[in-house]
């Protein structure tokens, strides 16, 4: 009979735990993006309120900035922070729709909660023409529900809160951008729940 | 040398920790500028993108040798010494973060855990230190006897580990993340 060091048969359980557990998890993220169902409960504003105002800061600036919605401008708040890696494929989208021109015609700012010393760690954050701001005051802020990054908020000319969800598609991204500038009775994005791969919807 | 009943504690103990400091350093690599800005936390004054990541990256890789090397090779029991400074370094930074930074992510296993900076992470941190401690202890030659064909299996399935963290890591990554305590 062959006989195995005894450490060798500990050493095989560890290992072969550990990889069940990763599968596990990787099982469980492979089901929550097959069927939309991360993380979506609670999340952003309800859709079609008057969205809530909100005072900032630029970062290396600290005058305080109220934001206001409804003052015939629309909105496209996206709450994001740089050691979020969905909120850096959000602002690189993003950052593409910008250059685009695609969101000229309404006001884009990245609302961060992290530091803005943070900035500096991801290259998309540090190097975005996009307005960055970081709420300074908590009023207003449970309004907009931010129980998980990233979220985006289309908001109209109005104030009304037309579409909020985790979204980094572009496809999905420029839908939420053209929401807010659509009439109301068009503008009928629901929340979009799904947080998905990058570019799979660019044709 | 610890009594032949305890010899299987010690051992679980060396193993797991080992696969565990693999499996933490695959999954921070998926998530390096996250763990970079947990990094940054810890060096004053050092909040550029470079310091953070590289540091940040070379704790990663770090930990996958050091847990690679103790598992393949446990007949080193220096690497049981540089595996229990690494975990007493977990204790430090959890009590740390605990103290200074309460709340906010620590990222030590990348994005597969949401775990943040609390008494709870503090006490795990503790309980992997003697985990880390117990396998110091000394065993029978012949438990930890293994050969060349053992050894590579052994390294092998370390590595493994490590990609499947950071698969798993860079998978649930991209998925929606917890807001941070500020947002709240």
């Amino acid at each position: 009979m062959i006989r195995i060091p005894e450490y060798l048969a500990v050493a095989q359980w560890a290992l072969l735990g550990a990889l069940g557990v990763l599968v596990v998890i990787m099982f469980r993220q492979l089901g929550r993006l097959l069927t939309g169902a991360a993380k979506t409960a609670e999340l952003g504003p309800p859709v079609g309120g008057k969205a809530a105002a909100l005072t900032y800061a630029r970062p290396g600036d600290p005058a305080e900035r109220r934001l206001a919605p409804g003052e015939g401008q629309p909105l496209l708040l996206a709450f994001v922070d740089p050691t979020c890696p969905s909120c850096e494929d959000l602002v690189g989208v993003l950052g593409q729709l910008q250059a685009a021109g695609e969101l000229a015609s309404l006001r884009a700012l990245l609302l961060i909660s992290d530091p803005p010393s943070y900035l500096q760690i991801s290259d998309v954050f540090s190097s975005t023409g996009i307005e960055i701001g970081r709420p300074v005051r908590p009023a207003g802020l449970d309004y907009y529900r931010v129980s998980a990054t990233p979220l985006l908020v289309a908001i109209d000319d109005a104030g009304v809160v037309r579409a909020a969800g985790s979204v980094v598609r572009p496809a999905d991204v420029r839908a939420f951008a053209q929401s807010c500038l659509l009439p109301a009775p068009e503008a009928a994005l629901a929340v979009v729940p799904a947080v998905a791969g990058r570019g799979e919807d660019e044709q | 040398m610890v009594p032949v009943v305890l010899t299987p504690a010690v051992l679980a103990c060396k193993a797991v920790v080992a696969v565990l400091l693999v499996a933490a350093g695959g999954a921070k690599l998926a998530d390096l500028p996250g763990f970079a800005a947990s990094v940054s936390l810890f060096l004053p004054g050092t909040t550029a993108r470079r310091p953070a990541r590289t540091v940040a990256a070379g704790i990663a890789a770090g930990e996958i040798m050091a847990g690679a090397a103790s598992l393949s090779s446990p007949r080193a029991s220096w690497l049981n010494l540089v595996v229990l400074a690494i975990c007493c370094g977990f204790v430090a930074v959890s009590a740390a973060g605990y103290r200074w930074h309460r709340g906010r992510s620590c990222r030590c296993l990348g994005a597969l855990s949401r775990r943040r900076f609390n008494l709870a992470g503090l006490g795990r941190s503790v309980l992997i230190a003697l985990g880390a401690g117990l396998a110091t202890a000394p065993v029978a030659a012949a438990a930890i006897q293994l050969g060349p064909a053992d050894r590579i299996g052994l390294l092998a399935g370390a590595l493994l580990v490590a990609a499947a963290a950071f698969s798993a890591a860079a998978a649930v990554g991209r998925g929606a993340q917890d807001a941070q305590p500020g947002w709240a």
